[in-house]
C-alpha cells in the first residue's frame, strides 16, 4: 500500500515536473518579448545568453509613444475593433435568431453563404473587395476599414446554435401575450443569451485586433493605420530597432491577453463553442 | 407534366405564406427581414467578390489603365509560370507541416488536460497564451529569436552545438522556420477543441469498461478516439483551410523568400496584386487557389461521410 502511494506521488511530481517544463517552453517566446521590451539595446545585442534586462528600463515605452505613431496606431485599432464589435452585436444575433426560428424563402440558401464563407481564403476575394471598396471611395476611411466585417460566418454560426437552445414556449408566450416580434427578440430573446454575446464579442474582438492584410491594403498613408500594420511599418523603416518594436508589440499584444485573463472561462467557452461543441 | 404543377404550387404557396395577415406569414416576413442585413453583407462582401474574381481574372488590368479583354490566357500563362506552380507546391509543404504535428499535439494535450491534476486551470490557461498574441507579434517575436548573431533562438541552439543558424536567410530552413512558430501559435485552438470534444464523451462509457477490465491504452484505443471522430474532422477541416490562408508571417519574416522558398500563394496573390499591380493575373491565381480549398474541402467531406457509414 505504501510502496503504491510513492509511485504514485513520484508520477504525479514527475507529471508536474512535465507540465511546468512544457509550460515554461511555451511561454518563452512571450515571455522573451515582455523581457526584450525593458532591454537596452546593448543587452538586446548580447550574443551571449541573456535572458532578462539588468535594470526595467521603461524608455523604451516611452520612445515608442513619443517618437513614432503608436497613439494614434492604438487609438484606430480601438475605435475600428469597437466599431467591429459594435455592428456585429448588432446584426449577427438578428440572423442568427431568423436562422434558428423563422422559416422563408431563401433561407437555406443563405445558410449555404454563410457556410461556404468560412473556406473562402481572404486573399481570394482580396482583390474584388478592394475594387468594391475603392468604388464605395472608401479606401483609407474608417467605413472600408470596418464594413467588410460587419458581420462574420462564425457569428452567425455562433449565434444561431445559442438561439436553438431558446426555448420556443417563451417566444410563443409573447406572441399570446401580444408582443411585437421586434419586442420579443429585443425584450425576450436577447437579455436569454446574453451570455452569449459576451462571448461573441470577445471572439470578433480578438479576430479584429489581429487583421493584418485588409488594414495593409486599404490605408495609404499613417493616419489610419491600426497597430498591426503599424508595427509591420516600423519594422520595414527601423530593422534595428528591436527594443522598440517588442516595446511596441507588448501594447499591441496587452488589451487582447489582458481580456483573455480577465474572462478566461468565458473566453475559453467561446473558442470551444466555435467548434459547436459545448 | 405532373410534377411541374406540383413545384409551382409549393412555390405559389410560399409566395402566399409570406403576405397576407396570417400569423405564419408574420412570422415569414419577420424572418427575412432579420436575416436581410446577412444577405446584404454576404451578397456585398462574399458571393458578389467571388464572381467579380473569376471575371477579373479574364482580363489584363493595372488598375490605372483600362482592363484589356484576355480570355483565358492569364490561366494558360498561369500554368507555365514557374513561381506559381512553386506557390502551389510550398503552400501544400507549409500547410500540412503545419497542421500534421498540430493535431498530434493538440490531441496528446487535450489528452492531458482531461484528466483532473493540481493546478490545471492555471496550465491551461499558461497553454492558451500563445493564441491570444496577435499573429503580427507573434511574428516579431520570431523575427528576433531567430536572429542569426543575437536571437534567443540562434543563442540556445549555439549552446547546444549547433553554431551558425541563420534559419530565416537559408532557404532549407526559412520554411521550418516559419512552420515551427506557426505550429507553437496554432496548437492552442485544437487543444481545447479536442478538450471539449473529449469532455462531451460521456464517462460512463469508461466505468463500464473499467467494470469490464479493459485497461486504460485500451480505453483510449476503442472509446475515446473512435468517438472523437467527428472532431478530428472538424479539425482536419479548420486547421488545414486555416494553413492554407497563412500570409502575415511570410510577409513579416521572409517576404517569400530566400529565393521563392515561402512564397506561399496568399503571398503570391498580393504580390502580383498589390505590387506589380497585376489584378487580373492575381485575379486567375485566386481563382485556381478557391479550387484547391474547395477540392480539399470536398476531399475532407467524403472522408467524413465514408468514415460515418462504417
Amino acid at each position: 500500500m505504501s510502496k503504491n502511494r510513492i509511485f504514485r506521488t513520484l508520477t504525479s511530481l514527475l507529471g508536474q515536473m512535465g507540465l511546468l517544463a512544457g509550460a515554461l517552453l511555451i511561454s518563452a517566446p512571450s515571455l522573451y518579448m515582455l523581457s526584450a521590451s525593458f532591454m537596452n539595446s546593448n543587452e538586446i545585442f548580447s550574443t551571449r545568453l541573456q535572458l532578462l534586462p539588468e535594470a526595467l528600463n521603461w524608455s523604451n515605452y516611452l520612445e515608442v509613444f513619443a517618437r513614432f505613431n503608436f497613439w494614434l496606431y492604438l487609438n484606430n485599432s480601438l475605435w475600428v475593433t469597437g466599431a467591429v464589435v459594435l455592428l456585429n452585436l448588432l446584426f449577427t444575433p438578428m440572423v442568427g435568431y431568423s436562422l434558428a426560428k423563422f422559416n422563408y424563402p431563401g433561407k437555406n440558401v443563405l445558410l449555404l453563404f454563410i457556410l461556404a464563407t468560412v473556406m473562402v481564403p481572404f486573399t481570394a476575394i482580396l482583390i474584388p473587395l478592394f475594387l468594391i471598396v475603392r468604388n464605395l471611395g472608401w479606401i483609407n476611411s474608417y467605413p472600408g476599414l470596418v464594413m467588410p466585417f460587419a458581420m462574420s460566418a462564425f457569428g452567425v454560426f455562433l449565434m444561431r446554435q445559442f438561439m436553438l437552445s431558446v426555448p420556443d414556449d417563451y417566444i410563443d408566450a409573447g406572441r399570446i401575450d401580444g408582443a411585437s416580434e421586434g419586442r420579443i427578440y429585443f425584450q425576450i430573446v436577447l437579455p436569454l443569451i446574453q451570455p452569449a454575446l459576451i462571448t461573441l464579442a470577445i471572439v470578433v474582438f480578438v479576430a479584429n485586433w489581429d487583421e493584418f492584410l485588409w488594414m495593409l491594403v486599404v490605408t495609404t498613408g499613417d493616419a489610419l493605420r491600426t497597430l498591426p500594420v503599424g508595427l509591420a511599418k516600423f519594422r520595414e523603416q527601423y530593422q534595428t530597432r528591436f527594443e522598440l518594436m517588442m516595446a511596441g508589440s507588448v501594447v499591441a499584444a496587452a488589451p487582447v491577453v489582458l481580456l483573455f485573463l480577465a474572462l478566461q472561462r468565458r473566453f475559453l467557452q467561446g473558442i470551444a463553442g466555435l467548434s459547436g461543441l459545448k | 407534366m405532373v410534377a411541374q404543377p406540383t413545384a409551382a404550387d409549393i412555390r405559389s404557396q410560399r409566395r402566399q405564406g409570406l403576405f397576407g395577415n396570417t400569423l405564419e406569414a408574420r412570422k415569414r416576413r419577420f424572418g427575412l427581414f432579420f436575416a436581410l442585413p446577412a444577405f446584404l453583407f454576404f451578397g456585398m462582401f462574399y458571393v458578389y467578390p467571388l464572381f467579380q474574381t473569376f471575371y477579373v481574372s479574364l482580363f489584363s488590368w493595372s488598375l490605372i489603365d483600362e482592363p484589356s479583354f484576355l480570355g483565358t490566357a492569364n490561366y494558360t500563362r498561369l500554368f507555365a509560370d514557374k513561381e506559381f506552380l512553386n506557390a502551389i507546391w510550398v503552400s501544400f509543404l507549409y500547410a500540412f507541416g503545419v497542421v500534421i504535428p498540430i493535431w498530434g499535439i493538440a490531441l496528446g494535450l487535450a489528452l492531458i488536460f482531461n484528466r483532473s491534476f493540481r493546478g490545471r486551470q492555471a496550465y491551461l490557461t499558461v497553454y492558451y497564451i500563445p493564441a491570444v498574441i496577435s499573429l503580427t507579434v507573434w511574428s516579431l517575436i520570431w523575427l528576433l529569436l531567430y536572429n542569426p548573431s543575437f536571437g534567443l533562438f540562434s543563442v540556445v541552439m549555439r549552446g547546444l552545438g549547433i553554431g551558425g543558424l541563420r534559419m530565416l536567410d537559408d532557404p532549407s530552413t526559412a520554411m521550418l522556420a516559419l512552420i515551427l512558430l506557426s505550429i507553437w501559435k496554432g496548437t492552442p485552438v485544437y487543444m481545447l477543441i479536442f478538450l471539449a470534444g473529449l469532455r462531451a464523451i460521456p464517462s460512463d462509457y469508461y466505468e463500464a469498461a473499467e467494470i469490464d477490465g479493459a485497461r486504460s491504452w485500451q480505453s483510449l484505443l476503442l472509446i475515446t478516439l473512435p468517438l472523437l471522430r467527428p472532431v478530428f474532422l472538424y479539425v482536419m477541416v479548420i486547421s488545414l483551410i486555416e494553413a492554407f490562408k497563412v500570409f502575415t508571417p511570410m510577409y513579416l519574416l521572409t517576404s517569400g523568400g530566400p529565393g521563392s522558398a515561402t512564397r506561399v500563394l496568399s503571398m503570391f496573390i498580393f504580390q502580383n496584386g498589390f505590387q506589380y499591380l497585376k489584378m487580373g493575373y492575381a485575379s486567375a491565381a485566386s481563382v485556381i487557389f478557391l479550387l484547391i480549398l474547395l477540392l480539399l474541402a470536398l476531399l475532407q467531406f467524403r472522408l467524413l461521410r465514408f468514415q460515418q457509414v462504417d
